[in-house]
């Protein structure tokens, strides 16, 4: 459902409106309204999901209750509410030493940055909001957006631990891109293509059509990239930018309340974009793995969703199990390791093509 | 380059033998589980009674308790504690060994020996007891112990004593009104001169 | 191509600090990453245990004993009852000393799960930690089987222990002790041989023996060091010589000997070791004897001093008692392992970075408690 298909609709909807700049502004708000929604779940879900899952990685139950109003609901359901009411009521402070524009700002670019890169994720056949014909070159450009929001933050708290980890997270970011794009670039060269929707019509056919599955070297390239993914995500074994037993909170030691929350919103909006970017590019996408069956539009939404939970749900199996790295092996890792690999990468799938395409 | 490939082979195995650990406890998660919820469950307690010999000493470490009834006045738990939060103060008593109605005064404990003394203030600071048990070996009455153990059936074990105000964990074990009683009558000329 | 040099930054760590193990602040001069100073500022947490003790009966130490190293109480009760007794020369029954040296070991393993489990988390696994709790939380329940407190348990007295052993207690040990064993080399698996944690932990933080023993340090950390000295095989006290068992020293397996794995890996090896010790004496543990036979009625050594070292789960830790003839010991000094460990901080953590310190500091395995007194 891109913008122009709805302003289209809205067109015919309400004749009497025809042409006038109010049905614009209402294609762009009401998609941007539901997006903002998706990102508020997605969060909600998550954030239950993770304190789930590292419970039971470590013989615990996670947030517990027996019923509504006793501590968080039924099996702690309403924690994630209880907890989103928290940051809301909480005093809102800003250090009296704080750049104060910038510290206010920080939060809400780096939730743009995530939130402008869902734009493009295709939900369905027809259920994206921007389908453009740059589709992945668009979410790659503009997922490295967030870093100037974490910057921003830890330069503007005028506290040095989160200028340490604005620094930190800005030099990882900066260069955990670069594997992840040559990553993609062996999808790019598979499918020829640029588009999302395009990446996954190639993907048709079942899960063996898959380009995960479509040669070994792609496989080593889902695995870089689902690697630099955790690291742009800043999460465990990459969290050096938080680290909390180093730098306390790194860039967002001295955020609280709802601005500390919008970097919670964006790390999971940003986990829900690098994970989508990955089911799209090697593991189908919306497309049912048996061909033929269960690929309505309904299905799709819930494919879509369900692999990238299953990434999502990987992404907190590493972090509940893994140490964290420093910063100069963090670099090695990138440098060292993925960068070789992920050019070998180029090569072999260039020859498989070659040989077998 | 031997070894550049032999460290990804060993951050592959070690990675991977930490993921099926966690893995492991994820799926084995009723029988693993050592969470309890703490108002509706609770921690069981150790089994108290086997094995101690009770009639001597009592192993809880819980909230103080003195029975004033049996109290003979002799500080020996005030000076057996390390953190001094026992203060005790003592009246002798007219006649050794008699009931004072008006006060609740016991004269005789229930192991039989007579009291010389009326205990006029007896308080614990729980803030600052630091749980030591010291103060309730010494005793020859056996009348100061923590809640629950040997006295179980008359101080049923209990843990949870937070209160709303620090100063309702300052226990007041003297019996009420004897501070003022024994006062009356040690000072009569006093109280005579002020009617 | 040399380092290039910034200006330099002063940061400050503590005394509220995820990873300080305390109340620790450190004074850490950095250039960028690279530390180039730490000055390490105690005393938060002073408490006048020395001036303290002076003012009160001997007895009445050991309740302030257990809140010096908190996480290892029976240790310390162990040390001072030991010191005391032999000012006063008392013999305790051979049971109290078999309930002694079980205590003690069990403290020690307690004592070395947190030390583990916080190491673990101050490089960012959090699960390992958790599992060592969950473990370290059956041992602390069976403490209050024996004496009815679970952290501070003024266990240990002068010329015996407080209460006997209960019903029951040699099967539940052994119970723990069969589940415990396989658990260690889980840990291991999930943690020690960690790549991610073997790179940031070996040859990081290197305590060369002639530094290690120039700073007086002790315990597992100067083990991990390669120096083999451990106070319970070299200078036997209580009943410790007639048990069979190994001074795990580090080798360097896995980076240069005395980094922080020798030090984490010293202290998993003691661990298996204090089991063996356990299982030794919880198979000879006597039947019969009261503990409180050898209880004096009143404390009151003669006139004198004695100094005297246990070997505490931190490292040698010793009492230094004089008495004048009263009740009240006239001087009582407490030589702590983890502040002569916290003074090796500056020297080894020089040069590594931020994320390093964090590691070294963990791996030194501090009790602030204790510093502080």
């Amino acid at each position: 459902m891109t913008v122009d298909a709805l302003y289209h609709w809205l067109n015919e909807t309400f004749p009497f409106l025809s042409g006038n700049e109010i049905l614009i502004v209402l294609a762009i708000l009401i998609p941007s309204v539901a997006l903002f929604m998706v990102i508020a779940v997605n969060a909600l879900v998550l954030v239950y999901a993770e304190r789930k899952v590292s419970a039971f990685m470590q013989d615990r139950v996670g947030p517990m209750g027996q019923g509504v109003g006793l501590h968080a609901g039924k099996w702690g359901l309403l924690q994630t509410v209880a907890d989103a009411l928290k940051l809301i009521s909480k005093e809102d402070i800003i250090p009296r030493l704080a750049d104060r524009k910038l510290f206010i700002m920080a939060p809400f670019v780096i939730f743009v940055g995530a939130f402008i890169a869902v734009i493009a994720l295709p939900f369905g056949e027809t259920i994206i909001i921007a389908d453009m014909n740059i589709g992945i070159f668009y979410i790659l450009a503009v997922s490295s957006f967030g870093v100037i929001g974490l910057i921003l933050a830890g330069w503007s708290s005028n506290n040095k631990w989160s200028l340490y980890g604005g620094m930190r997270s800005a030099a990882q970011i900066i260069s955990y891109e670069i594997p992840a794009g040559l990553s993609l670039i062996t999808v790019i060269m598979l499918t020829e293509t640029l588009s999302m929707q395009g990446i996954i019509q190639y993907q048709s056919g079942g899960l063996f059509s898959w380009i995960v599955f479509s040669s070994p070297f792609s496989f080593i390239a889902f695995i870089v990239y689902f690697i630099a993914a955790i690291a742009e995500t800043n999460r465990t074994p990459f969290d050096i930018p938080e680290a909390e037993s180093e730098l306390v909170g790194g860039f967002h030691t001295e955020y609280s309340g709802m601005r500390w929350s919008f970097f919670f919103l964006s790390e999971y909006a940003n986990m829900l974009v690098v994970c989508g970017v990955a089911v799209t590019g090697f593991l189908g996408g919306w497309q049912s793995p048996i061909p033929g069956y269960f690929n309505t539009a309904g299905w799709s939404i819930f494919w879509f969703i369900s692999k990238i939970l299953f990434l999502v749900f990987v992404m907190m199996w590493v972090r509940w199990t893994f140490p964290r790295l420093r910063v100069d092996q963090l670099m090695d890792i990138c440098w060292k390791y993925l960068l070789p690999i992920a050019l070998f990468n180029i090569f072999g799938v260039g020859i498989w093509t070659l040989i077998f395409g | 380059m031997k070894q550049y490939f032999l460290n990804i082979w060993e951050t592959i195995i070690s990675l991977s033998t930490g993921f099926g650990i966690t893995w492991v406890h994820m799926l084995n998660i009723k029988k693993g589980n050592v969470t309890l919820q703490y108002p509706e469950e609770k921690w069981p307690r150790p089994e108290r009674n086997i094995g101690f010999n009770h009639d001597d000493y009592n192993v809880i470490r819980s909230r103080l308790t003195v029975d004033m009834d049996d109290c003979i006045g002799c500080l020996k738990c005030m000076r057996a504690c390390p953190v001094d939060c026992i203060s005790i103060e003592t009246v002798k008593a007219e006649t050794r060994g008699e009931d004072i109605k008006d006060i609740g005064h016991v004269g005789i404990t229930s192991s039989g020996s007579k009291k010389a003394m009326v205990v006029t203030r007896f308080d614990i600071d729980m803030t600052e007891c630091c749980y030591c048990n010291l103060c309730t070996y010494p005793c020859p009455e056996d009348c100061i112990f923590m809640t629950g153990g040997p006295n179980a059936d008359r101080h049923p074990i209990d843990y949870e004593f937070s209160e709303y105000d620090r100063t309702d964990l300052i226990y007041r074990f003297a019996k009420k009104g004897s501070k003022e009683k024994m006062e009356a009558q040690m000072f009569p000329k006093k109280e005579k001169a002020e009617a | 191509m040399g380092i290039i040099h910034g200006e330099e930054m002063v940061l400050n760590i503590g005394p509220q600090h995820p990873s300080t193990h305390g109340v620790l602040r450190l004074k850490v001069r950095t250039d960028g990453e690279v530390v180039s100073d730490i000055y390490p500022v105690i005393g938060y947490l002073h408490r006048c245990f020395e001036k303290h003790c002076e003012n009160v009966t001997y007895e009445q130490v050991i309740p302030y004993t257990d809140r010096c190293d908190y996480v290892a109480s029976m240790n310390n009760n162990l040390g001072y009852a030991i010191t005391v007794e032999e000012l006063m020369g008392i013999e305790v029954p051979e049971k109290v000393e078999y309930i002694r040296i079980i205590m003690a070991e069990f403290n020690r393993i307690a004592s070395h799960l947190l030390a583990l489990g916080t190491y673990g988390l101050d490089v960012g696994a959090f699960t390992p930690f958790l599992y060592m709790f969950r473990d370290r939380e059956r041992i602390l329940d069976m403490f209050e089987l024996i004496c009815g407190a679970r952290l501070l348990y003024n266990y240990i007295w002068v010329g015996g222990v407080s209460h006997d052993l209960p019903k029951g207690f040699v099967e539940t040990a052994y119970g723990f002790l069969d589940y415990f064993e396989p658990q260690v080399k889980e840990y291991n698996n999930l943690l020690t041989y960690n790549k991610i944690f073997i790179e940031r932990t070996a040859d990081v933080g290197v305590m060369p023996p002639d530094v290690a023993i120039s700073y007086g340090v002790t315990g597992p950390n100067l083990r991990g060091s390669g120096v083999k000295w451990d106070i319970r095989k070299d200078e036997p006290y209580s009943i410790y010589n007639k048990f069979d068992f190994e001074v795990p020293v580090g080798k360097g397996e896995l980076g240069t000997v005395g980094d922080c794995w020798d030090r984490y890996w010293v202290r998993m090896r003691e661990i298996e070791e204090s089991v063996k010790i356990l299982r030794q004496a919880l198979k000879a543990l006597p039947k019969g004897g009261d503990v409180h036979q050898a209880i004096p009625k009143k404390i009151r050594p003669p006139k004198g001093s004695i100094y005297k070292r246990t070997e505490s789960p931190r490292g040698d830790l010793a009492y230094y008692i004089t008495s004048d003839g009263t009740p009240k010991p006239y001087r009582l000094k407490m030589r702590s392992p983890a502040f002569t460990s916290i003074s090796v901080l500056n020297e080894i953590s020089r040069g590594w970075m931020l994320s390093d310190v964090i590691a070294i500091l963990g791996s030194l395995d501090i009790v602030l408690g204790e510093i502080d007194r």
